[in-house]
């Protein structure tokens, strides 16, 4: 596969992210080590090998290089959104807006990661060959340039597959990109793999998540006995053929929403991420409940209404999908309750958002939307997944900041947060509120858009009046229930939400140390809880709003 | 001490940007009309800027000694509002115009959901909510009134707050919440509709229940606080209903489309009395709580635990003139000559029978109080009710058909709030002063005498109570001649301010009893009464406060006043003693009550305005003004001199222009009356003739009991609930929690159950 130089300029940022793997392979090697001409006692340095240079041995080079390729990976994201015009890729990918639009979308969340990453491990210079113990070496080890060089790596396959994946007009195609990232980040998960809880949640993970990917590529076969194309527009063409459903086809698509689930973490194949989420890192596991997350949910949109978009004759996987959205928000709000490790209690967060996300997918499969209300819904799926990047990720990264102190194992390490710092208390507080749907906030927004496409799409806005409101009640189609799930769902969630504000601004803090300093990552925090206001009313919301749009006309 | 005042002056350089503002948007081509916003701007922007400001600079020497921590911001604000203030009356009075209506600004537009039988529809721009400045005569001299003397109570403020040092570090709480204070007061005086007149009406509220408060920490001031904050809302829930009335009547509430023609309401449909009535109604009982009217006047007393006496001052020169603006707004509704509705004659007989009884009341309350602040409150209720009284006789001429009369009352009686706002703003700043001083006086002494106690206020030594002042005239010659003209105006001796105005108000009513309407008969006789009594408490106060002997160590060693303080007072001095004879030259009781406005300033014409006082063409009106001269001009203050009067001690010399008084009260001193003071009516007017025990009471057996069952069900019923959900989710999270039981296994299981449930979902929905 040799691309043209127009199709290299399309795929710019992979190509970003390439040279970034790339340059984190090589720049942690470059040394001071010199070549004698043969014959001669001339040297002349080839700086490969020897001993390494200053800026080369660093722990923090890697992850500096990998912020920046998934940086500028994003920005080259943002600039082709408008830009990109459909170009086909060696029959398995397009150059479309929405493809664009997710991997800047996955792009920035990996680059906050990389970037929180730097001050997740200690920057000290000692190697492992200086441990004491086999303690000090469990913690040494992870500051090593070279653990660096492999998480940064794998931050960056993962994002290289998620971004090959939005592009992906192919079914196999997108399984393998899948895979790719999945792969990487089963990796991540279990990095901190010296201690017990980090090795024993790496391999949960991998286990529960290789088994869902094995169903998902079984029905994936089962889809291409049945069409005999792994094609989006083969399937698309077979699957608006059928008067009635083909066995091969539901059971296709029904192993195949098995695998995404996991990924998503729709319950009941979640049960792994709450344990993962708690056993690695605060940053890795921001990835996972945002750019995994998104990457699920977009695989879901490219099979679900991709392909399988229900038809005249058939609407499959809609009832399904609704009775896993109910279950999964349900389960993940009950059981976040009485998380005691905010880490804990922010996967089941996350689980029951990605309930709120499935309901919408399910009112989108119920074959009651038209055009206009099928775009709603999914523009706010999208403009959900993207600004989640900002509040939840927000979480994590104030998480980290407490992990890097040593804390944050448990939630009443949050006390008196406010008093130790007020402005990283306070946008703790706004990505709290915001993930509580609490407006004028983006996370209402997104969840205003979520349930006003429910509500247009079940109901009907006729005569409705105090006086006919039973009988307007029984007219209503049962997916209005998922409205009023969501709704009640959000009201169980602000218990431990605003929790977390309660002990942040009202318990005495255990200890008056200020918190570290960690520059980049402040701003981060900072950036991420503006925009997280911004997003949620006024011109800046339009604009992502707009985007969003855009994105999802190319879909 | 040169040098120190030179100082003091440059302390006003920051104003001069503020001063030029007004002219600058001028040559810029803003309408005069539009300058309202400007007047209003100006300290709405400042509040935050000055609360902001203090807060984070709190202490800071610069801030204290420059800024006089906001003091001076503040000021300038309220140059801005006063040029612009000055700027639009005069503008207004040079163009001879009956009213002016700037454009408004719309705020907010509504689009309504019709249903129309079979489907809704969307109204677009059924209403909307606009913003505008309306000038008239009533407006115009309101608005002269209220940002002169915010201005100079600001001024005086800047004087008396930042000397104490009870108030040092506080103070820009302080001027921040007396300019949104002052922006109420404005923003009330020219809005264009009832419903802005409400929002900067409750916005006056607000920033009078923090002034009240400003010393929380004082449980006096805090329960005062609440005190006024709760009687006024008992009020303005009723201006409220009254106005969801008045809109239904109308659809609107701009001036404009309520006053275009107020007989016929929405849709050309004729108002009817019955309906309009209760409406008004209800807007009056809101301007009672405002203005302090019996029965809901108990709160303005205990408003004088604000900050002396600067809360006080606006208390009683600003805020309680809503009240009677919202009154003097009714006319037009009862205007029968001029569109007004038929057959509201009730209204005026209920506000003038309300005024008559509060004149009353107050005034025999005021006789016995010792505390030189709750005498001006007191008298300030008293007044405050004759201009009900006037207004009620106004509108109930004018409902009559009676027009010329009515708005020759209603002229008098705005004319009475002009002077009583002047005069009282000077008694109250003039009382500060003595306050202020006597305050000091005691703490130097305490100092001196080696005492050693840096407790400023000493429990033992009230610095208002007038028993412990005494023969001050010859200390604070400004004060004491301030506090001469001011209870004159007040009094009503003949020429000076309030005389006019009292007479016209006591002239017509008298004139409605005895030729219309028998009812009126019992206020006009109580307000003949009340001008005899308020001669006897004003004189009183006086004499106890300057004349005499000092009845206490401190009273003998007070100093005269700072500059700031005494600017001010000279200012108002001047004010009130010409003012009100000009204006009664001018006839301005015309210019107020006429609606068809024509009248240049030219015609000057002082014997037409000496004839109505003092020669009325009906020979009943001029036995009545006769009486009333006699009884508030030699009377009354004969007695309290009788009473309080006295010659200064040996060796003290008053100024010329007191020293006058003071000897003619030694002349009169005769009577000793401590033995009246433990009479029965006595004691029962100490405690205010019992109105607080009686609210108490009515409080204690009808809402105590249901806020307590409100508690009992809060606590019980909805709070079990919320218990109940709050367990039940805790309960169900440990048992959904339970499924999580970190082995693989259990979770490759349930993805294998949630595999199969898809399935059969999937399948079962087809086969």
């Amino acid at each position: 596969m040799i691309l043209s130089s127009s199709e290299a300029a399309a795929m710019a940022p992979e190509m970003a992210i390439m040279a970034g793997i790339l340059f984190a392979i090589l720049v942690p090697n470059l040394g001071d080590a010199k070549a004698r001409i043969p014959l001669t006692s001339f040297k002349f340095p080839i700086l490969w090998g020897g001993t390494r240079f200053e800026i080369t041995s660093d722990p923090r080079a890697p992850g500096i290089i990998s912020t920046v390729s998934l940086a500028v990976a994003c920005i080259l994201s943002l600039y082709a959104i408008e830009s990109s015009d459909g170009k086909t890729i060696s029959g398995v990918m397009e150059i479309t807006g929405f493809g664009r639009f997710m991997s800047m979308v996955f792009t920035a969340a990996l680059a906050i990661t990389a970037a929180a990453s730097i001050y997740r491990i200690p920057s000290t210079k000692i190697t492992v060959d200086d441990a004491k113990d086999a303690d000090e070496r469990t913690t040494l080890s992870l500051m090593d340039n070279r653990r660096q060089v492999d998480l940064h790596i794998l931050l960056m396959m993962v994002a290289l597959g998620m971004s090959l994946m939005a592009l992906s007009t192919n079914l196999f195609f997108l399984i393998v990109c899948l895979e790719l990232a999945s792969m990487a980040s089963y990796v991540l998960v279990g990095f901190h793999k010296e201690s017990r809880i980090g090795g024993e949640a790496g391999v949960k993970y991998f286990i529960v998540g290789s088994i869902a990917s094995a169903t998902g590529i079984y029905g994936m076969s089962l889809l291409y006995l049945w069409a005999g194309s792994l094609d989006f527009a083969g399937l698309s063409a077979s699957w608006a053929a059928m008067d009635t459903l083909d066995p091969l086809a539901g059971i296709g698509v029904g192993l195949m929403l098995v695998a995404f689930g996991f990924k998503v973490s729709a319950a009941p194949f979640h049960l792994a991420a709450p344990d993962a989420y708690s056993g690695t890192n605060a940053p890795i596991a921001g990835m996972l409940a945002t750019a995994s997350k998104a990457m699920g949910f977009v695989a879901m949109m490219r099979v679900l209404v991709g392909f399988a978009a229900p038809n005249e004759a058939v609407t499959a996987w809609a009832p399904a999908l609704g009775v896993l959205a109910i279950i999964t928000m349900t389960w993940g709000n009950l059981a976040a309750l009485s998380s005691e490790n905010p880490k804990r209690m922010l996967a089941y967060s996350s689980v029951a958002h990605a309930g709120y996300m499935l309901a919408a997918l399910a009112a989108l499969g119920s074959g009651l939307a038209d055009s206009n209300t099928q775009d709603l819904l999914q523009m706010a799926i999208v403009f959900h997944l993207s600004v989640l990047v900002l509040f939840k990720m927000g979480a994590f990264l104030v998480l980290t900041l407490l992990e890097i102190e040593g804390t944050g194992k448990s939630i009443s390490d949050m006390n008196g947060l406010a008093r130790r710092d007020p402005i990283v208390a306070s946008s703790m507080f706004v990505f709290m509120l915001s993930l509580a749907g609490i407006p004028p906030l983006s996370g209402f927004l997104s969840k205003f858009l979520m349930i006003n496409g429910l509500v247009t799409t079940t109901t009907d806005t006729g005569a409705a009046t105090a006086a006919n409101a039973m009988s307007w009640l029984q007219s209503v189609d049962p997916y209005f229930l998922l409205a009023l799930a969501i709704v009640l769902n959000s009201a169980l969630s602000l218990f431990y939400y605003l929790r977390i504000g309660l002990l942040m601004f009202f318990e005495e803090p255990v200890t008056d140390s200020p918190l570290p300093k960690a520059p980049l990552l402040r701003v981060a925090i900072l950036v991420s809880m503006v925009l997280t206001v911004l997003f949620g009313l006024g011109p800046a919301s339009e604009w992502l709003l707009s985007l969003v749009e855009t994105a999802i006309s190319t879909f | 001490m040169n040098e120190q005042k030179n100082q003091e002056w440059n302390l006003l350089v920051p104003l001069a940007p503020a001063i030029a503002l007004v002219p600058v948007l001028v040559v810029m081509g803003v309408e005069p009309i539009d300058l309202g916003f400007a007047a209003i701007a100006a300290p709405l922007a400042m509040f935050p800027v000055v609360l902001l400001i203090g807060q984070i600079w709190n202490g800071n020497e610069k801030w204290v000694s420059r800024f006089k921590e906001g003091g001076i911001l503040a000021l300038s604000a309220l140059s801005v509002s006063l040029i612009a203030g000055l700027w639009m009356v005069l503008d207004f009075l040079g163009a001879g115009e009956k009213k002016v209506h700037g454009d408004p600004l719309t705020w907010l537009d509504f689009d309504v959901l019709r249903y129309d039988g079979t489907q809704w529809n969307i109204d677009a721009g059924f209403t909307n909510i606009s913003f505008g400045i309306w000038l008239d005569p009533i407006s115009a001299m309101l608005l002269f009134v209220a940002t002169f003397l915010c201005f100079l109570i600001c001024w005086f403020a800047i004087g008396y707050m930042t000397t104490d040092d009870i108030n040092s570090n506080r103070n820009h709480r302080f001027f921040a919440e007396f300019i949104l204070f002052s922006m109420g007061m404005f923003g009330m005086v020219l809005a264009d509709s009832f419903l802005w007149l409400f929002i900067f009406w409750e916005i006056m509220g607000l920033c009078s229940y923090l002034l009240i408060g400003f010393y929380y920490w004082k449980e006096s001031a805090a329960a005062a606080a609440k005190k006024a904050f709760m009687t006024t809302r008992v009020g303005d829930v009723f201006l409220m209903v009254g106005l969801l009335m008045l809109y239904d009547i109308y659809g609107s509430l701009d001036f404009a489309v309520v006053f275009d023609n107020p007989s016929t309401g929405v849709g050309e449909a004729p108002v009817k009395a019955s309906e309009l009535q209760p409406a008004l109604l209800m807007l009056f009982i809101g301007c009672v709580g405002k203005s302090a009217q019996f029965p809901l006047h108990v709160w303005l007393p205990d408003a004088m635990e604000g900050p002396t006496p600067v809360s006080a001052l606006i208390h009683a020169a600003t805020m309680v003139n809503a009240g009677l603006y919202l009154v003097a707004r009714m006319v037009p509704f009862v205007d029968v000559d001029y569109y007004g509705v038929m057959g509201m004659e009730d209204l005026g007989i209920i506000i003038a029978w309300v005024g008559g009884i509060t004149a009353f009341m107050a005034a025999s309350i005021a006789f016995v109080q010792n505390d030189i602040k709750k005498v001006l409150a007191y008298s300030t209720m008293s007044q405050l009710a004759y201009i009900f009284l006037g207004l009620g006789s106004a509108l109930y001429l004018m409902s009559t058909g009676h027009r010329y009369e009515g708005l020759f009352v209603l002229g008098g009686a705005l004319f009475h709030l002009f002077n009583h706002a002047m005069a009282k703003g000077m008694l109250f700043m003039a009382s500060g002063s003595v306050i202020h001083e006597m305050h000091h006086a005691h703490h130097e002494l305490h100092h001196h005498d080696g005492h050693g106690q840096h407790d400023d206020h000493d429990e033992h030594f009230d610095a208002q109570d007038m028993r412990n002042m005494g023969g001050l005239a010859s200390k604070m010659p400004v004060t004491s001649i301030a506090m001469m003209l001011g209870s004159m105006s007040i009094i009503g001796i003949p020429l000076i301010g309030g005389f006019w105005s009292k007479e016209a108000i006591i002239a017509e009513t008298w004139l409605g009893a005895l030729e219309y309407e028998p009812l009126l008969l019992g206020p006009a006789i109580l307000a003949v009464l009340t001008a005899g009594m308020t001669g006897f408490y004003m004189s009183r106060m006086w004499m106890m406060t300057f004349a005499g002997e000092p009845k206490h160590n401190a009273a003998s060693h007070v100093h005269e006043e700072t500059l700031w303080i005494k600017t001010p007072l000279i200012t108002l001095s001047i004010v009130t003693a010409t003012t009100g004879a000009l204006l009664a030259f001018f006839h301005i009781g015309e210019f107020l009550s006429s609606k068809d406005y024509s009248m240049g300033l030219d015609d000057l014409d002082v014997t037409k305005a000496l004839q109505i006082a003092f020669l009325p063409e009906k020979r009943t009106l001029m036995a009545v003004g006769y009486v009333t001269i006699a009884l508030s001009t030699f009377v009354g203050p004969i007695i309290a001199m009788k009473v309080h009067g006295g010659s200064l001690k040996e060796g003290q010399e008053a100024n010329v222009a007191v020293s006058w008084l003071v000897s003619l009260s030694a002349a009169f001193k005769t009577i000793d009356v401590s033995g009246m003071a433990n009479s029965s009516l006595s004691d029962s007017l100490r405690k205010r003739l019992h109105f607080d025990d009686l609210y108490d009471w009515g409080i204690s057996k009808t809402i105590a009991p249901m806020a307590k069952f409100s508690a009992w069900f809060d606590a019980n019923v909805i709070d079990g609930i919320v218990k109940l959900v709050e367990r039940t989710s805790i309960q169900g999270s440990h048992w959904i929690r339970t499924y999580t039981t970190g082995s693989t296994r259990d979770y490759i299981l349930m993805a294998a159950v949630g595999a199969l449930s898809i399935f059969i979902l999937i399948m079962g929905v087809t086969i």
